[in-house]
């Protein structure tokens, strides 16, 4: 059943799709506004990286905090 | 410790239920304002600052507001508490209930069903889904795990209540929102970055907080099972008009049809019954409560 298989992929991999995406994007716009950030090159693949990073950290923890 | 065998005739279960009666029949329009209220105004907080109407940082504040107050609108709505048994307002509740949870990116049956759970086995560390928040070891410890989501074992509970067809079913007809719920946020981010988390993200976790820590882990505190056991009269620094009254929430547990606002007259009605059934902390409950904040410093 898709519901199942969605439920259970977001049960196993839901953390480092979070941190990609979630914190991905808010990291990516701050660094947008500061501005010494915003003129880096590479600095978007850098947010999104450390975002999926950090998700990925959580997953293998099992815990946020 | 009293014996439910010494009770007097006096202090029956059938007298505390005739009293508390009185006290669960007016309709609760003030926590439907409150429910419907807040999130309106949580919506009306996207256009406002995403057309530079209102800044951001004072959006953020009226959003993590709008989810302290979303709250606990729904959880009259989970005990039928607006149509109060007439099944032609039954709407009411689903209505209430699901609209003030937005705020908190809740859905409403899965609250629903768990929360009857921990009414029915309040405090048993196996089946009471609220079990984690009472009976971790600080107030630090229920932030941090409510943070993480640790205290959201929904999983679990769907295993325990695998024969309950009323909980499946429910949980069930959930999902849908539920995914809602996980999805919208990482649709928006992409777009509103700071604005989904400021305006939605950060105060839905403000609110999950505020919310576990003064309805789920003070009343419960050090409490133990049975029914006048399970929770407790508590007062602490901050006035009960900050965190919902919930110093009163035994009174919930023990007659869950009283309306919210009706719940201080029906303590002072209903005290000399609490005290004998030796209700924790009932001997500190003030004879006036209506206008009293309950702080203890």
């Amino acid at each position: 059943m898709l519901i199942e298989k969605i439920l259970n992929h977001i049960s196993n991999w839901g953390k480092v799709w979070f941190g990609l995406i979630f914190l991905g994007s808010i990291f990516n716009a701050t660094f947008e506004k500061i501005s010494l950030l915003s003129d880096m090159p590479y600095i978007s693949v850098f947010a999104f990286g450390s975002g999926a990073l950090i998700g990925f950290l959580a997953k293998m923890r099992g815990a946020w905090l | 410790m009293t014996n439910i065998s010494e009770i007097s005739s006096e202090f029956s279960f059938e007298k505390e239920k005739a009293i508390a009666r009185t006290f669960s029949k007016r309709f609760q329009w003030e926590m439907i304002l409150m429910g419907l209220g807040q999130a309106t105004i949580w919506l009306s907080l996207w256009p406002l600052v995403l057309n530079g109407f209102l800044n951001l940082w004072v959006g953020f504040l009226i959003a993590s507001l709008c989810a302290c107050f979303a709250y606990l609108p729904s959880h009259e709505a989970q005990h039928g508490n607006y149509s109060r048994g007439n099944s032609k307002l039954r709407w009411l509740d689903g209505l209430v209930g699901h609209i003030t949870l937005i705020t908190l990116k809740f859905p409403y049956h899965m609250l629903r069903i768990t929360h009857m759970k921990h009414h029915a086995y309040t405090n048993n560390p196996e089946k009471d889904p609220d079990y984690l928040n009472a009976h971790t070891n600080s107030l630090l410890g229920v932030i941090k795990n409510v943070l993480d989501g640790t205290t959201l074992q929904f999983e679990k509970y769907l295993d325990v209540f695998k024969d309950d067809k009323a909980f499946i079913n429910s949980f069930h007809r959930a999902i849908p929102l539920a995914l809602f719920y996980k999805l919208a946020p990482l649709v928006l981010v992409v777009i509103f970055p700071l604005e989904t988390l400021l305006l939605w993200w950060l105060p839905a976790k403000l609110g999950s907080v505020y919310t576990t820590v003064f309805f789920s882990y003070y009343p419960h505190l050090g409490t133990s099972t049975g029914r006048y056991k399970d929770t407790r009269f508590w007062s602490h620094w901050m006035p009960r008009y900050l965190n919902h009254s919930m110093q009163l929430h035994f009174i919930h547990h023990l007659h869950p049809s009283i309306g919210h606002y009706d719940e201080p007259r029906a303590i002072e009605a209903l005290k000399p019954f609490l005290q004998a059934r030796g209700v924790p902390g009932a001997d500190e409950i003030p004879d006036r409560v209506s206008y009293n904040p309950l702080i203890k410093i």
